[in-house]
């Protein structure tokens, strides 16, 4: 910032380090963050949509991420510019709301911003524009839920679920097998949901994956599988109808958290305590037995001797399973997490129908899995690909479509993908426009004309001559009045996306608009950049 | 322009810098000013925001103080502003560009006496007989809210708020929301207003509109041990008790240490240790509560043991939280399980736990004697919620003053034009130099329409006018700048209020403040704390502040 210096000439100093301190005021500043704004959401717009294109992220110490996933991208760019990360919040708010739709809402903003930056050139005050952009975005909101649809799903009848989620796979690099993923989806979903209250609770769903085996390996196991192997490699590697004692106490002699010490004085109180010992543990392991158990799942680490004990007592045994598994597999299996052996009895165990050891392929790697769990509300998706990498990114992708079946669940409206629902919200916008009087007009047009930048930047992705197919779509929405036509992105011939079956939520579609409008205002009413340090801007 | 002294007599020590005089006055004025340049454009319903970097974090605001707060200003005089933009904030919350405004306006006016000569004290006094003048207009000039008409207390409030708003982010089409949220939050409280009875939690994710307010408490979930998702997450009326003691498997002593000789009596040891945790949850179970919230933690043994019975519970939760939980239900915080009356064991109408945005949610509703609100703030980025906090702030502060003082005045430049009217009017039956400054006072009030209507991006100089005429007819009192159609209008009537407090506070602050750097005329700078506050500065943060 630079030093003003008063009548007679000489500087004064209003802020500490006044001259290190750079400022950028008015115009400039609004153009500077636009400019920075919408620099990100070009690199986004090739992402999307179901012919978009991955990027590659290399971190600092060489990691490796492939992905399509706009929250992900951005997350890892690990942008330096204070507007831009504003933008970076924005796709991981639509990803913590929503989950899907982290690109799409991040192409709106930038679109939004571009069409901005003409009016702001047109002389338009910038509190107008966001005036104008937010009765848009309540008009466009409106839009959507007129023309949205309601999902109808029961238990028996999950088709619809599976094409939304479907839509959601798509673009992601799984969408080979899309069909089989939307159904694990769906149904991992509806074991965990509590219809009636409408909730669900994705951290009962894990996502556990294996490298080794192709995509269409991946399964849905109505239990847990954890990481982890039989304590003792002689152990039954399968127990059938299982009866599972849960832990949280180690096979040790019990330690008093009050410290101690324990004074031996001569060879025969040395020898009861080892006897004593001993005890302990044939008493441990007949507990464990006499309540019924036939395998045991412990949180803490096992004494040698009581691992030898467990195999002679034909007990299979797992041990240092983690917290959170201990928890899932409680809730799997209908167990109760017991944490000492005096308390073990038969109505406390869970029970699983199957509980395996697998082997894969000709590594040594051992996995444990605990299937056919009676009325299971947890679950375990396991994904199995190529290599780590594929793997990362089916797991996003699933939970990007878990998100969205979450969020049918909790409101089963939907609108048309494809750019349709853009599209038909654009048309009633610049409807609207022409009604008022005022400066706000230009902004509804902006708003209207930004929002056709989805179905565009579908339409580029797809390799179709863009404005002449949107215009063409346009005209046909208008034509028809069928709000459900859209972009062909798959080059299917036929561009009514019902019949195509792309849905999308209504409420991951009204939250893009309304973030990105949000956002969009925030930026636009920065007329001072004032910045200490080094960061050029 | 370094001052002359006589040759040979070194009066003060080589290096100091003195400056002092006329210049000096114009100097400090003119830092003052450009200080005010800076926050001006903020001020008003189509003020812009600030975007402040400092290298890790960015703040986006449009609140005066946070803004003068965030620049760091070192220059002595600017300094006065600064600290009257602070006091604006702690006493009434709002209005804290507008002071500083108000306050570099009356500098500018006077430095144009200064130049001519006039001496500081005659503009000092003028200008307090001036600011004295003003204030008592404006208490015979405000208006009671509860005689103006039908509506109720409410919407009145609403109003207040939603004025406050206008300015900020979360202003514009869903001021009214967040008006009428604020107002709630508020009316919920008890007789003495306790604004830290007002939770605001902030959930990035979700719009804007998204944001709600809990008539209870609400928290995000605790840290929780393994068998804490078998616990049920949904009570209808609960029982609640509250706790400050662990519930873990520990030493009950510290210090303590057991010699044993018999290894025999290990296991007593080992019992007895179980038997004490056992206890304390035996007796909470007793207790008939289904809901259990400690301050510390409740560990894995506790949570599990909880499950088994079906009751709920967090640990770790936090101080105010808990009190806040304890206002709603009625519970009392307990330091012992020993003796739980019931009078201790609070209530509320429905509990749950609820997915908000990426985040569990704890949330108690339908508390009896719910003298607490929670505001839970949704919106797309951090700096977005953070600004959020800082408006909701204001208004709730603006709320509260107007409940305790339900004086209004009207906004949009109204009061501002009404005051200067009645000055300028008095001027002229004065003689003297004070007329002339009168005058200038007058003309520097009329700076807040001016600014507003600029800001707005209107012609400013026209909408002064109108306002001037319109002020001199009998109906025009009110009058004030029309901000969404580009000319005047009766912010009276439009409901643009704000508490007088505010202006009474803004008014006398700024001349305090105008005052203050007028009757300044030497700055001594010691070169030592000059180097003092540059190694001081250098390591990031210093207060070496020159004498004045």
């Amino acid at each position: 910032m630079s030093v003003i210096f008063d009548e007679s000439g000489r500087p004064f100093i209003i802020l500490r380090e006044q001259d290190k301190k750079q400022r950028l005021k008015g115009y400039d500043a609004q153009k500077s963050n636009i400019l920075a704004s919408t620099s990100i959401a070009k690199l986004l717009r090739t992402s999307l949509g179901p012919r978009g294109m991955d990027k590659m992220l290399v971190s600092g110490d060489g990691d490796v991420t492939v992905t399509n996933d706009g929250a992900t991208i951005l997350d890892q760019m690990e942008v330096q510019h204070q507007v831009a990360k504003l933008l970076v919040d924005l796709s991981q708010s639509q990803d913590d709301e929503i989950g899907d739709g982290t690109t799409g809402v991040v192409v709106l903003a930038g679109a939004l911003l571009e069409h901005a930056l003409t009016l702001l050139d047109k002389g338009i005050h910038p509190t107008r524009i966001s005036d104008g952009f937010e009765k848009a975005c309540d008009i466009g909101v409106e839009e959507l839920a007129r023309i949205s649809d309601k999902l109808e799903f029961n238990k028996d009848n999950l088709e619809p679920l599976v094409k939304t989620a479907q839509t959601t796979i798509t673009s992601k690099i799984i969408n080979k097998h899309k069909e089989k993923f939307a159904d694990i989806c769906v149904k991992a979903v509806l074991d965990v949901a509590d219809l009636e209250r409408k909730d669900v609770n994705l951290d009962l769903i894990k996502i556990q994956g294996k490298t080794g085996g192709k995509l269409e390996d991946s399964c849905l196991v109505d239990g847990i599988v954890v990481d982890k192997d039989m304590s003792h490699p002689q152990m039954q590697k399968v127990v059938k109808d299982a009866k599972i004692a849960i832990l949280t106490c180690p096979f040790e002699p019990p330690k008093p958290k009050t410290k101690n010490t324990i004074v031996i004085e001569d060879k025969e109180q040395y020898e009861k305590l080892y006897r004593q010992e001993q005890e302990y543990f044939v008493n441990q392991v007949k507990q464990c037995k006499d309540s019924g158990a036939n395998l045991v799942i412990c949180q803490w680490g096992f004494d040698d001797e009581a691992n030898h004990l467990l195999l002679q007592n034909e007990l299979p045994a797992v041990r240092w399973v983690g917290g959170v598994e201990i928890e899932l597999i409680a809730i799997a299996t209908g167990g109760r997490i017991v944490p000492r052996f005096e308390e073990l009895d038969a109505a406390k165990l869970g029970s699983a129908g199957l509980v395996r050891e697998v082997t894969f392929g000709t590594v040594k790697d051992r996995m444990l899995f605990i299937e056919n769990c009676a009325n299971t509300k947890a679950v375990t998706i396991f994904v199995r690909g190529g290599n780590k990498m594929i793997i990362e990114e089916a797991k996003r992708a699933i939970h990007d479509a878990l998100c969205v079946v979450r969020n049918l669940i909790r409101d089963n409206r939907i609108v048309y993908g494809g750019g349709s629902a853009e599209i038909a919200c654009s048309l009633r916008i610049g409807e609207e426009a022409d009604k008022i009087s005022s400066v706000e007009q230009y902004a509804l047009r902006a708003f209207a004309d930004a929002l056709d930048a989805v179905p565009i930047a579908l339409a580029e992705n797809s390799g179709l001559n863009s404005i002449d197919h949107l215009s063409k779509i346009k005209s046909e929405q208008l034509k028809t009045k069928n709000p459900r036509i859209g972009v062909d992105a798959v080059g299917s011939g036929n561009s009514d996306m019902r019949t195509q079956g792309v849905f999308e939520t209504l409420i991951g579609k009204q939250q893009q608009l309304r973030l990105a409008t949000q956002v969009v205002k925030m930026i636009l009413k920065i007329d001072d950049c004032i910045v200490t340090g080094s960061d050029q801007f | 322009m370094s001052h002359m002294m006589q040759p040979g007599i070194i009066l003060l020590r080589d290096g100091t810098d003195t400056s002092q005089g006329k210049g000096q006055l114009l100097s400090n004025i003119n830092a003052c000013t450009s200080v005010v340049d800076v926050v001006k454009t903020t001020l008003g319903p189509r003020g812009m925001d600030k975007l402040m970097h400092d290298g890790r974090t960015a703040t986006i605001s449009n609140d005066g103080a946070t803004i003068v707060k965030l620049l760091d200003i070192v220059h002595p005089a600017a300094k006065t502003l600064v600290d009257i933009a602070k006091s604006q904030d702690s006493e009434v919350g709002d209005g804290t560009t507008s002071v500083m405004i108000l306050a570099g306006e009356f500098l500018k006016e006077a430095k144009q006496f200064v130049e001519d000569g006039v001496h500081p004290q005659v503009i000092i006094k003028s200008y307090r007989l001036a600011a004295s003048l003003v204030l008592n207009k404006l208490k015979e000039l405000e208006v009671d809210i509860t005689k103006s008409g039908s509506k109720t207390t409410r919407d009145l409030l609403v109003n207040c708020a939603g004025t406050t708003l206008n300015s900020k982010l979360i202003g514009g089409l869903q001021g009214q929301f967040f008006a009428e949220m604020a107002v709630d939050a508020v009316l919920s409280l008890d007789e003495d207003l306790n604004i830290d009875l007002i939770g605001v939690k902030k959930v990035q994710g979700g719009a804007m509109q998204d944001s709600f307010l809990v008539d209870g408490v609400a928290f995000k979930k605790t840290f929780s041990y393994a068998g804490f998702e078998q616990q049920p997450k949904s009570f209808k009326n609960a029982k609640i008790i509250l706790l400050n003691i662990e519930l873990e498997l520990k030493a009950e002593k510290d210090n303590a240490e057991i010699r044993l000789t018999n290894p025999e009596d290990y296991q007593s040891i080992v019992d007895a240790e179980w038997k004490i945790i056992y206890e304390k949850l035996d007796k909470i179970v007793a207790s008939g509560a289904n809901i259990v919230l400690s301050k510390l933690a409740i560990g894995d043994l506790a949570t599990q043991y909880f499950a088994d019975r079906q009751i709920f519970c967090a640990g770790r939760v936090a101080q105010d939280d808990l009190n806040r939980v304890s206002k709603a239900t009625g519970a009392q915080v307990q330091t012992t399980v020993n003796n739980v009356v019931p009078e201790v064991i609070g209530s509320c109408g429905a509990f749950e736990e609820r997915q908000v945005g990426n985040e569990r949610y704890n949330i108690f509703t339908g508390c009896p004697n719910a003298k607490t609100a929670t505001i839970v703030l949704r919106g797309g980025a951090e700096q977005f919620i953070a600004e959020a906090e800082r408006s909701l702030h204001d208004a709730i502060m603006i709320v509260r003053r107007t409940v305790k003082n339900q004086r209004i005045v009207a906004g949009g430049g109204a009061i501002e034009m009404a005051l200067s009217f009645y000055l300028r009017d008095y001027a002229r039956t004065i003689r003297g130099k004070s007329q002339l400054i009168i005058n200038a006072y007058a003309k520097a009030l009329e700076v807040i329409p001016q600014q507003l209507a600029e800001n707005a991006g209107f012609d400013s100089t026209d909408i002064l006018n109108q306002l001037r005429h319109k002020h001199t007819q009998e109906d025009g009192l009110w009058y004030g700048v029309d901000i969404n159609n580009e000319g005047i209008t009766d912010t009276l009537k439009s409901f643009v209020w704000e508490p007088s407090l505010v202006k009474r506070n803004a008014l006398s602050s700024a001349t305090e403040a105008a005052n203050l750097v007028l009757s300044v005329d030497e700055t001594v700078k010691n070169p030592k704390s000059e180097q003092e506050e540059h190694q001081q500065m250098q390591a990031g943060r210093g207060r070496g502040r020159p004498m004045m």
